[in-house]
């Protein structure tokens, strides 16, 4: 009995580290999102993870960009789910850039953006389609102006 | 057959936790830390709404030191807090604001790629983490390795940067974000001081207009430590932060709103923000922001 105990606490104790082995993926989507974003230097990483919904569920942020600096957003899908990000920014509730042209249907890895003005910008994720998914975003600095 | 059994098991977690600790570079004895809400003296609860809220990137190291560089503004030792002041910070408090400071020097120092000054801050930085048991998540031999060795100084402004993410999104979710709001601080008075002494000393539009726009910071981080008010020390440095406050009510800041650009260039989408932000600033105004910050900054400094 008292080692049916023993196992049992072992066993539960290794689901942990396999929890803590999945937390892990996130970690391996921003060195991904790094490539990505290629030469460009880290500023700070964006954990995507919905549900399925219609409409699409959305995960939001807010970002300072300053003026005269060209960034680059990159984003990055887990292939363990379906969802397709989709990252859009915004100024006050001014759509200024977004990764997922609706005109042409193109997705893009990573889109750049010359700030002219410092201020709280918004970043808003979701999945195309309102699909499941996890990814990461990432905010990197491509040169100053 | 049970002994084998467990004996089996235990060599598999074993072998988990070396690779855990592997891709991780994290040492494997952080892992099992007591939970750092047990160990604070009463965190400050704070809505998850307000949290979300939370501009992420309040204040970076990064990208001032970036526009110093691409000015070519040569580097300057004496512009960064000597880390002899580091024993100075005592209180969770003051170990979270001495992170901030010695973090946005840190960036400093990696954008010149000075490795030979970087070991002792990444030193102070590990300590004073440690102090507020976040030392887990500040990738000390990963750091020191790149800058002893002079390797690839991409891979220590990376991860230097990222050791900074992963303490502030950590006490975020830990119902921490008081001391993270400090760290922000911390990086924000030490980068408006390097920004400010440039400007005094070089005068260039650039780092002037800088300084001036540090009006739109102040405005954000403001009522998000305003929310920690009831902490004294919070309220000190809120006080001191208000002196700063008060001067940019001088500096004005207009805006034209145009029309973005998009451009499809070998495949890559580049899109230009065509607004335009102008700010004025008298010269009078500009001197009292740079003599109180440089007043600020050392009395946190000497704690």
């Amino acid at each position: 009995m008292k080692n049916k105990f023993l196992i049992f606490a072992v066993l539960l104790f290794l689901l942990g580290l396999s929890g803590t082995a999945f937390a892990q993926t996130e970690d391996e989507l921003v060195e991904i999102c790094g490539m990505i974003a290629k030469d460009a230097t880290y500023l700070k990483d964006f954990k995507i993870r919905l549900d399925a919904g219609d409409p699409p569920p959305l995960q939001r942020f807010s970002v300072i960009l300053k003026k005269d600096i060209k960034y680059r957003f990159s984003v990055c899908n887990s292939k363990d789910m379906e969802g397709k990000v989709i990252l859009e920014l915004f100024d006050n509730n001014r759509l200024i850039a977004t990764t997922y042209v609706i005109a042409t249907g193109k997705d893009y890895p990573y889109i750049d953006f010359t700030c002219t003005k410092t201020g709280a910008y918004h970043l808003s994720f979701k999945f195309k389609d309102g699909k499941p998914g996890l990814a990461v975003g990432l905010l990197s600095l491509v040169e100053t102006l | 057959m049970t002994r084998r059994f467990i004996f089996f098991v235990v060599v598999i977690l074993l072998f988990s936790s070396c690779n855990s600790c592997r891709n991780s570079n994290k040492d494997v004895s952080d892992a099992f830390e007591i939970p750092d809400s047990l160990k604070e003296d009463n965190p400050v609860p704070i809505s998850a709404a307000v949290i979300d809220d939370m501009v992420q990137n309040i204040a970076s190291p990064i990208e001032t030191a970036a526009v110093l560089k691409g000015l070519k503004v040569p580097f300057n030792k004496d512009l960064i807090a000597n880390t002899d002041f580091a024993e100075n910070f005592n209180t969770n408090f003051a170990k979270a604001l001495g992170l901030g400071i010695y973090g946005c020097d840190l960036g400093y120092l990696n954008m010149y790629g000075k490795t030979s000054l970087v070991i002792d801050y990444i030193s102070t930085i590990r300590s004073l983490a440690d102090g507020i048991q976040v030392g887990q998540f500040f990738d000390f031999s990963t750091l020191k390795r790149l800058a002893t060795n002079n390797e690839n100084i991409d891979s220590l402004v990376l991860i230097s940067q990222q050791s900074m993410s992963r303490i502030d999104t950590y006490l975020r979710e830990n119902n921490r974000s008081n001391l993270s709001m400090v760290i922000v601080a911390g990086v924000w008075i030490e980068g408006l001081y390097i920004s400010s002494v440039v400007t005094q000393e070089s005068n260039h539009k650039r780092m002037r207009d800088i300084v001036g726009e540090q009006k739109e910071i102040i405005n954000l981080l403001m009522p998000l430590l305003n929310h920690y008010k009831k902490d004294p020390n919070m309220a000190k440095l809120i006080k001191s932060f208000e002196e700063i406050k008060k001067l940019y009510s001088d500096v004005k800041i207009s805006y034209e709103i145009g029309e973005a650009t998009t451009l499809e260039v070998n495949g890559e989408l580049q899109i230009k923000q065509n607004d335009v932000q102008t700010i004025e600033m008298s010269d009078e105004t500009l001197q009292k922001i740079i003599d109180k910050v440089k007043e600020i900054r050392i009395k946190l400094l000497k704690g």
